[in-house]
């Protein structure tokens, strides 16, 4: 076995799962604050793409995403005040079908605003080539690692791991878990809950733009488009292998998926084909079947 | 058979109404329709949209020329979302709701919905098309009614095939990645055949989703392979932007090869530089080619309505060839006084005269395709595709 090749797919699967962490961090954040599962996030990854490419066509790429950044979250905050604050309360079904509407509407709102056609990042016409972040790309002993990969490792991972220990040991991240604890007592302590919960919702859109803004050709390579959606479906075997409403856990399972499909690109499509495709979908499945919580879930008994 | 003065007033009421202005105006009011199932919305939202930009402007160009033998052309929409399910749905309640003696047309969507619809179709005895090149569908022995409006993805690799010959010859070495679906996995028998044949060298071969995350995997494969030629199918520049972007990175010298969907300028506005030099097969003309008499025509329509003059995509473009020539079938069906489905038929099968204003080489039916392409080579600097060969016949290799 090649030691470089190792190494190389081991770096480009953590860089993928950074991608994949930081989006599901965001989503499983907004579950542990308010148990309601965000069918949407894909669709917020494909909003936070498009605030990147409008800024990008006014500034460099990397500035055009730091002030999509406070846009994603005024984004999340609107959604929550406007739409998911209003179910509070409801029966989970009723909840979850709203998050799936959500999802739809926010697609229609996408291709109105944005129009149908191929974009990418910086070019406001068809006669203008794209902006890309600063090239990082490297190759040091046969180990190759495209810009996307060594952004994704300097910027997402960081992030990631920021909003962990955040949770961890800022006041907020104490209130947050105070509020997903239970709502009625955090209230009762004087928490300002709705404000949380809000702040969890704007937390999560702006991750859910960082992972969409790169998986839109932020460092090369693509445009925003409707495909980000299909690419945020992984949003789902992450959060799930984590443990649902375990951030750290999201993060783990995010670093993890990436790195199992990166192996499995390489070593077993040609023998399998559409097998890397899969392979979240069954690793979900097993999980389901063996162990319900996931890597780092609550062990919860829940009466329904 | 003698015949009584009642008798004789009621034979003339009823000649009368059937031969009076009344009914001829409302033979002609009655209008002749065609249907076309597009991906409004989802991920091919960007070609679905195009194709009915170009649908309404050859509508307006149709009815403002007096529509077809004096019958108000219309268009019936309806969106898919690039799914089979909805396609299909789509499909049955078209047929349910319009009538057989005016909708005389459908316009399909994609490789998966136009093979799940094509036995339906062909009970129906209903002219069809589609958005979908697919090799399948080019069979008049059991598809009697389904025409595809240029060259199948076989002729579009064959001409592709054709060019590696010409610049390697034997010995070549390719590596196909192509998607996991009906539109990913349909020339690739074909490509596997004809490469044997020709001594070609298949030295890698990678199937990935519609869309992926991170072409790294691909590029390690391709510089394990070492490929003279990369073919790139069935994709709408979700993944070849990636990975053209990620080999050149890598500093893999290959030549990269595409068909139709992947033959828009936006492959450049997405790679960069990095797209540079990638060979496409593409049988319409661009809408920056003011030479070619068809693109003045939808300028001058456009211009005329007080629309946006800015660059058309490849898919408006190919959606405007496939309405022009099929309102020239309908105006040969109508002046044979045949405008119904089995008239279209007919019609469509004596266009070989028909000068498509340079948008095809011909219109003459091979296996009810038309296996003429040229091929095209991306020139970043300028934001073109500029032509490398003329009309290539891709299914003679």
């Amino acid at each position: 076995m090649d030691f470089s090749l190792v190494v190389q797919t081991i770096l480009n699967g953590l860089a993928n799962g950074a991608l994949y962490a930081v989006i599901a961090s965001g989503f499983v954040l907004v579950y542990r604050a308010t148990s309601v599962v965000n069918f949407a996030i894909a669709e917020f990854m494909l909003i936070g793409a498009y605030l990147t490419y409008t800024m990008s066509l006014f500034f460099p790429l990397l500035v055009a995403l730091l002030l999509a950044l406070p846009l994603a979250f005024a984004f999340g905050v609107l959604v929550e005040r406007g739409f998911v604050r209003p179910l509070l309360g409801r029966n989970v079904v009723a909840v979850i079908m709203a998050t799936i509407g959500l999802a739809a509407t926010l697609d229609g709102t996408a291709l109105i605003l944005w129009g149908p056609d191929q974009k990418a990042m910086g070019a406001a016409d068809i006669s203008q080539l794209p902006k890309e972040m600063p090239n990082l790309a490297f190759n040091m002993g046969g180990v190759f690692l495209s810009s996307k990969a060594v952004w994704s490792l300097i910027l997402a991972l960081p992030l990631a791991i920021l909003l962990v220990t955040l949770l961890k040991y800022s006041r907020y991240g104490i209130l947050l878990r105070a509020v997903s604890e239970s709502e009625t007592a955090a209230l009762a302590m004087g928490i300002n809950a709705p404000r949380v919960v809000a702040v969890a919702w704007g937390i999560s859109a702006m991750m859910a733009a960082i992972g969409g803004a790169f998986l839109a050709g932020a460092a090369g390579g693509g445009g925003p488009g409707h495909h980000l959606v299909l690419l945020g479906l992984i949003v789902f075997p992450v959060a799930i292998l984590g443990g649902f409403d375990s951030v750290p856990g999201a993060v783990v399972a995010g670093l993890l998926i990436g790195l199992i499909e990166a192996f499995s690109q390489l070593y077993l499509e040609s023998f399998l084909p559409g097998i890397t495709q899969a392979i979240p979908f069954l690793i979900v499945l097993l999980v389901l079947l063996f162990r319900p919580y996931g890597l780092f879930g609550q062990h919860r008994i829940e009466r329904v | 058979m003698k015949m009584n003065r009642r008798q004789v007033l009621k034979a003339g009421l009823a000649a009368s109404a059937v031969y009076s202005p009344w009914m001829i105006a409302r033979a002609q009011a009655r209008p002749v329709k065609l249907a076309a199932i597009l991906p409004l919305t989802g991920a091919f939202a960007f070609a679905g949209n195009a194709a009915l930009d170009a649908f309404r402007d050859a509508t307006d160009r149709i009815n403002d020329a007096g529509g077809i033998g004096g019958r108000r052309f219309e268009l019936v929409v309806e969106d898919d979302g690039y799914d089979v399910a909805r396609g299909t749905a789509a499909f049955n309640r078209i047929v349910q709701r319009e009538s057989p003696e005016e909708l005389v047309f459908v316009y399909g969507n994609s490789t998966g919905l136009s093979k799940a619809l094509a036995p339906e179709i062909t009970r129906l005895r209903l002219p069809y098309t589609a958005t979908s090149f697919s090799n399948e569908l080019a069979d008049p022995k059991t598809y009697p009614t389904i025409f595809v409006f240029g060259p199948t993805y076989n002729d579009m690799a064959g001409a592709l095939l054709q060019q590696i010959r010409r610049q390697k010859g034997r010995g070549a070495k390719i590596f196909l990645c192509y998607s996991n679906s009906e539109f990913g996995r349909d020339p690739i028998p074909f490509i596997k055949e004809q490469s044997a044949r020709l001594g070609f060298q298949i030295v890698g071969e990678e199937v990935t989703p519609l869309a992926i995350a991170d072409a790294t995997p691909i590029v390690t494969k391709l510089r394990q392979a070492q490929p003279d030629f990369v073919i790139v199918h069935g994709y709408v520049l979700t993944v070849e932007p990636l990975l053209i972007r990620a080999a050149r990175e890598q500093g893999i010298r290959a030549t990269f090869m595409g068909t139709y969907y992947s033959a828009e300028l936006a492959l450049m506005q997405r790679a960069g530089a990095a797209a540079d030099g990638f060979i496409v097969a593409y049988h319409n003309a661009y809408y920056y080619d003011t030479t070619v008499p068809a693109v003045e025509q939808i300028r001058a329509l456009r211009r005329a309505k007080g629309r946006d003059l800015s660059y058309r995509t490849t898919y408006y473009m190919g959606s405007w060839m496939a309405m022009d020539v099929i309102a020239e079938a309908m105006r040969r069906a109508n002046a044979a006084g045949k405008l119904n489905r089995p008239g279209m038929i007919e019609a469509l099968d004596s266009l070989g005269d028909y000068n498509a204003g340079g948008q095809v080489r011909n219109m003459r039916w091979v296996e009810r395709r038309l296996p003429f392409t040229k091929l095209w080579r991306a020139n970043v600097r300028d934001v073109r595709f500029d032509a490398i060969t003329d009309w290539v016949d891709g299914s003679k290799l």
